[in-house]
């Protein structure tokens, strides 16, 4: 199955990153159609997915013993997930491109349908990352789902980007929202992957693919077409910086590559303990360093594409904001915020461990 | 993905105000430099969404057009680049032009022509605003809830599948341990299923509600009528729960009047009264009523605020009677003869007209007018219906009335307000109400405000491409029905009403 592997990841790492593409052109350009480039690009990413999978599937029923059956179809577990993702996007993109010519963005823009998109890219993006980690028969195996776990985070990262522009990541809900999801992947990954150091290698994954969005991006000329026009461009937007996952990504690595799969009880508590808290001192102190930089004129360049210069047009924001953290608009991280983001990154590094010992168990 | 866009949507304004009821595309008339021009604008029910502009240009030398719009509370230097607009292949007249409106609210929409004579520009105030809550299609609605329940049966099955067998050796069976895990796991993933679309439907609900609440509608306004001797007083405020925004102390005069007030009387349509009260304070409006007979009134009154935006008030109100000298005025009103008054045409000299305004006027006639297409004045005369053929829903058309005297010659017009016609219009459901003049349906204290503004051509109060006896109105019909015309025209110092009733066919 190495070709529907290949493919599978490629399309698993294309997801996250045309909707980083799509960010630009909507920040840039303003003008949003079902099938501009972006759009198209998202979908057939979508739909490569499921054709891998669908292959997989194929190839699976006619071995006849692997995979999980239903009826006279069987398919790696992975793939299933992977189907069930594409054919839930095709119902949310029915109901979204109904939603968008009647209600437009004036309703809000976490709407049910956007929703039902974004849990069928999660469905598609983790349903590859299940399927790679079952076939780590090879370091390229290993590679790969270390890949596809990258593509994972990189999801995450996407639909977190509102909350994740160097302006806010002194804010409270920043570091809850960040503690809360990155270590389920990260611990899960580093668990069930079999490479020296998987989660460093997956953290390292997205921020490659993620910076490169931000390095190649800004190359495309583009304006905007619609206005008002608060910010003028005449690039695509770079998307946000990374974020450096892989600080708190070796610390994971450190505590628990190697942790039996079949370790209960206290044990696991406690290594959920070591690992959740490791990710929030990490997280919190690169993190906070790192915001500080980004908005100073030593990060006004295209490598970080930072100094508070870089600006959806159609936002309208005060020039002692550019370059300021937005406490006014979310509160910054205090003493008893930071301990909620401790216990939210203990709990998500606790299920991280259990899905992370059952995709190690992973047989099908 | 759309989602990103959280900071637009946080800067969408709360709610909207309509300026004509049900009838959202405008319509001007003008004339751009040395060019006569039509503008049509269909704004988008949805933003961001796409706008569509039809020019129609007489003028065999114009090259190109144009069409920008500048969204009025954000100023010129956000103005996105221009939209070219296209000629309409089979109508060498008409150009079409479409260009992204991101958000709803006030835009200056300029539109400008190039010719070897000069070309001209000239703006046209657009409001754009949702008008209707979405209904989904049924067939829709069943293909959507055919793929949840078959998406929910997968998810289902799939963390079933998952937690029995995922772990086994291939060809393994499940142990009644693996299997009573699998129930297990499918009877969670049934309540995340369960919980998902319960919050999914709940969310909708409130997004809906959301959106219904800010969708451009009409604003109530509180009217009463009070007793001053022989007068009868209206008073308008705004409804005390009524949004800050509301107050008057904003607006600005169209056609030399901060409110253009009409009343229609219900159910019978026999008596139509065009007024302009005048401002109190910044909560309130008085004006005299004119002698119209009492009953039940329909009312809608036009303002203009000073940032371009126009609004459109409405209420029922009860009307008494009118009573001593003014009573005998209506007495051959309904029923019988036709009435078009005006205060310089009541009673010269005596006190009450300096209490109404010279411009306001009304009418009383029959319930039903005499079907066809031509009316009866007051005094003999009458007015026809000019338009040919059939009048089609959403199709771009000129509504053309010429007027005529007692003995058949044409009625010279004069100017009303700056115009050489006003027409009020109205479904016979109450769904659709405008007011529209020759120049169209824009206001023009926001034409004026806009022409100023982006430095272009002051739109033309007294454009009309007819002659003295004629006038013409840019329109088209929003929807099919029945609607009311009453056409306003002045003629010897003396306001007339045209009443016709015209019937409007579904396109296509």
């Amino acid at each position: 199955m190495q070709l529907e592997s290949t493919l599978l990841l490629i399309a698993s790492l294309a997801v996250p990153l045309t909707l980083l593409w799509d960010f630009s052109w909507e920040s840039t350009i303003g003008v949003d159609r079902f099938f501009g480039p972006p759009h198209a690009a998202n979908y057939l990413a979508v739909a490569l997915a499921g054709a891998a999978a669908l292959r997989m599937a194929v190839v699976a029923t006619h071995g006849g013993v692997g995979g999980v059956p239903l009826g006279r179809m069987r398919a790696p577990l992975g793939a299933w997930i992977t189907l069930w993702g594409a054919l839930a996007f095709v119902a949310a993109l029915l109901f979204d491109r109904w939603w968008q010519s009647n209600y437009g963005l004036a309703a809000g823009i976490w709407h049910p349908p956007q929703i039902a998109k974004a849990v069928a890219y999660f469905a598609v993006v983790v349903g590859a990352w299940v399927a790679l980690l079952g076939q780590q028969t090879s370091p390229r195996g290993a590679l790969e789902a270390a890949l596809a776990a990258g593509a994972v985070l990189a999801m995450t990262s996407v639909v977190m980007t509102a909350q994740s522009f160097a302006n806010r990541q002194h804010s409270a809900v920043f570091y809850q929202l960040g503690c809360a999801t990155y270590p389920l992947v990260l611990v899960a990954q580093s668990v069930a992957g079999r490479l020296r150091a998987p989660a460093s290698a997956a953290a390292l994954a997205y921020m490659g693919f993620t910076a490169a969005m931000v390095w190649i991006l800004p190359l495309v000329p583009a304006s905007p077409q619609a206005g008002p026009v608060y910010n003028a461009l005449d690039h695509l937007l770079p998307p946000p910086f990374p974020l450096l996952l892989v600080v708190p990504a070796l610390a994971l690595d450190a505590w628990l590559h190697g942790l039996p799969a079949r370790e209960r009880g206290a044990a696991r508590w406690t290594a959920a303990l070591a690992a959740g808290l490791s990710f929030f001192a990490l997280f919190v102190a690169a993190q906070w360093l790192f915001a500080g930089f980004l908005l100073s004129p030593a990060a006004d360049d295209w490598l970080f594409a930072g100094g508070g210069r870089r600006w959806p047009f159609f936002l309208r924001i005060d020039p002692a904001a550019r370059t300021a953290f937005w406490d006014f608009v979310s509160p910054g991280l205090g003493w008893t915020s930071a301990a909620v983001a401790a216990l939210l990154a203990f709990f998500s590094a606790r299920a991280g461990l259990g899905l992370g010992g059952a995709l190690r168990r992973l047989q099908r | 993905m759309k989602g990103l866009l959280a900071f637009a949507g946080a800067l969408l304004c709360a709610a909207s105000a309509a300026a004509h009821i049900g009838s959202p595309n405008v319509f001007f008339e003008g004339v751009a430099g040395v060019h006569a021009l039509r503008v049509v604008i269909r704004p988008p029910q949805t933003f961001p969404g796409l706008a569509q502009a039809d020019i129609r240009v007489t003028d065999s030398d114009v090259t190109r057009i144009s069409v920008t719009p500048t969204f009025l509370d954000a100023g010129d230097a956000t103005t996105p680049p221009a939209s070219a607009a296209a000629r309409v292949a089979g109508d060498p007249q008409l150009w079409n032009a479409t260009f992204w409106l991101l958000r709803r609210g006030s835009y200056g929409v300029e539109v400008e022509l190039e010719s070897a004579r000069g070309g001209g520009r000239i703006a046209v105030p657009l409001q754009a605003a949702a008008l209707a809550r979405p209904v989904m299609p049924p067939a829709l609605g069943a293909t959507l809830v055919a793929f949840g329940a078959l998406l929910i049966g997968a998810a289902i099955w799939l963390a079933a599948a998952a937690a029995r067998a995922a772990g086994l050796a291939p060809g393994a069976a499940p142990s009644p341990r693996d299997r009573a895990r699998g129930r297990i796991a499918a009877g969670l993933a049934a309540l995340v299923c369960c919980a998902a679309v319960f919050g999914g439907n709940y969310r909708w609900q409130q997004m809906d509600r959301d959106f219904a609440n800010a969708l451009a509608k009409p604003l109530p306004v509180e009217a009463g009528v009070r007793r001053e001797g022989e007068q009868n007083l209206l008073h308008l405020a705004p409804p005390r729960d009524a949004p800050l925004t509301a107050a008057w102390d904003t607006l600005v005069t169209d056609h030399g009047k901060l409110m253009h007030l009409f009343l229609i009387r219900e159910p019978e349509l026999d008596a139509f009264a065009h007024l302009h009260p005048v401002r109190r304070d910044a909560l309130a409006f008085d004006g005299v009523l004119p002698p119209v007979p009492g009953g039940t009134y329909q009312l809608y009154a036009e303002v203009t605020h000073e940032d371009g935006s126009s609004e459109t008030l409405v209420t029922k109100v009860n009307l008494p009677p009118p009573s001593g000298a003014a009573a005998l005025q209506t007495s051959t009103g309904p029923g019988g003869g036709i009435l078009c008054l005006s205060p310089s045409a009541l009673q010269p000299g005596a006190d009450q007209p300096s209490a109404l305004d010279f411009d306001d006027s009304w009418h009383m006639g029959a319930s039903d007018p005499t079907p066809g297409r031509s009316a009866a004045l007051m005094g003999g005369g009458r007015m026809d219906f000019e338009t040919d053929g059939e009048l089609v829903a959403d199709r771009d058309t000129a509504l053309r009335f010429a007027a005529f005297d007692a003995g058949g010659a044409p009625l010279p017009l004069e100017p009303y307000m700056g115009m050489f016609g006003h027409a009020a219009l109205r479904r016979s459901d109450g769904t659709v109400f405008t007011h529209l003049h020759p120049a169209g349906s824009i206001s023009m204290a926001a034409a004026e405000m806009l022409a100023r503004r982006e430095g272009t051509a002051s739109p033309m109060p007294l454009a009309s491409s007819a002659t003295a006896h004629e006038v013409e109105f840019p329109y088209a019909f929003p929807r099919a029905g029945e609607y009311r015309v009453w056409v306003q025209v002045r003629s010897g110092g003396r306001v007339l009403t045209g009443v016709f009733d015209v019937a409007v066919r579904e396109s296509g």
